[in-house]
């Protein structure tokens, strides 16, 4: 009997929640189909960015659209800002708005490639997990960048699997397994995936969740692919809760290799 | 009637509004009044409860920011 009970639930600090895939917001093509692609997902936690309010935020309220799907909890995200004193007054800003200890310290400086700053990343997070919020930092994949972050007070460590909204998947699939390794704390595979397959492995790997915005985003149906990439990280988790079979360097017959037709014993 | 102008930076931008208006007076003006947004005067975060009773002075820096959709 599969054991579906609270021990499947994702553990963030004190906080649970049903579903391991989290779900970015930005980039769908109308706010009707993201709200569709986050019921079809399952998700319990999506990110937003603070911006400027402006005109067309008079008509398209994000917040009251999210608000309308039950027990969602939001994690801002600090993106735009280019160092740890922009990133840290968003923050301030973002809890205000959103009521929700969550924030997802997102510091890059260069639009060409989006990389983190992990060196004003880690000052943020550190101010931020001082004060109390659960930093969840988007983080080049660095082994010794997470200890430290995991070190100054972070809920989770978010390290990407390639460039954002490039598809290019887990690129870092050999370093985020180190962090994996090293870390006590949750472990979110975060910007780069393209498919579900992917989602799947970053589960197998040792990932906690895994966190997808583009990929849901621009496919052709936003829902469905939703509920592909809900599935995935499902599989993908029970797979390595199931036990995963080790590598074998030759082939290892699942058959008996004796006493065929004909042959002598 | 005329009113006594002062001018404020709102949102980046420079904006002429009435002497003697309070936070909540600037976001009736730019539509927010019905959403959920933060206010920031010269950064210090002004909570919904004061926001009628604080008044803008000139040279004020105002930011009023709202959720976007983002990763």
């Amino acid at each position: 009997m599969v054991n579906n009970n609270i021990m499947n639930e994702l553990q963030i600090d004190t906080y649970s929640f049903s579903s391991r895939l989290i779900l970015g917001t930005g980039k769908f093509g109308n706010v009707q189909s993201m709200l569709d692609a986050i019921r079809a997902s399952g998700t319990e936690l999506v990110t937003v960015a603070l911006r400027r309010f402006n005109r067309e935020q008079v008509e398209h309220d994000l917040f009251a659209a999210l608000s309308t799907i039950e027990g969602l909890t939001l994690m801002p995200n600090t993106s735009g800002a280019s160092n740890a004193r922009e990133a840290v007054r968003a923050a301030h800003i973002s809890r205000e708005l959103s009521g929700s200890p969550f924030i997802k310290v997102e510091i890059h400086p260069n639009p060409q490639h989006l990389m983190p700053d992990p060196i004003e990343t880690f000052e943020a997070s550190r101010i931020l997990a001082s004060e109390g919020f659960l930093v969840m930092p988007y983080i080049p994949a660095d082994p010794v960048l997470a200890k430290r972050l995991e070190d100054a007070g972070c809920a989770s460590v978010m390290p990407l699997g390639s460039a954002i909204g490039s598809g290019q998947g887990l690129a870092t699939a050999e370093m985020v397994k180190l962090i994996i390794r090293e870390s006590s704390i949750p472990v979110i595979v975060d910007a780069g995936l393209r498919s579900p397959s992917e989602a799947c492995a970053a589960m197998e790997m040792g990932c906690e969740a895994v966190l997808v915005n583009s990929a849901i985003a621009v496919a052709e149906n936003p829902e469905a692919m939703a509920a592909a990439f809900a599935d995935a990280v499902k599989a993908g988790y029970k797979a390595r809760k199931a036990g995963i079979m080790p590598k074998s360097g030759s082939a290892v017959a699942t058959s008996p290799l004796t006493s065929f037709l004909g042959k002598k014993p | 009637m005329v009113f006594v102008m002062i001018t404020i930076t709102l949102n980046g931008e420079q904006r002429k509004i009435r002497d003697g208006s309070a936070v909540d007076d600037i976001l009736d003006i730019i539509g927010a009044e019905q959403q959920r947004v933060a206010v920031v005067v010269n950064e210090n975060i002004v909570p919904p409860e004061n926001r009628s009773s604080m008044i803008l002075r000139e040279n004020d820096q105002v930011d009023v920011l709202a959720f976007a959709e983002g990763g």
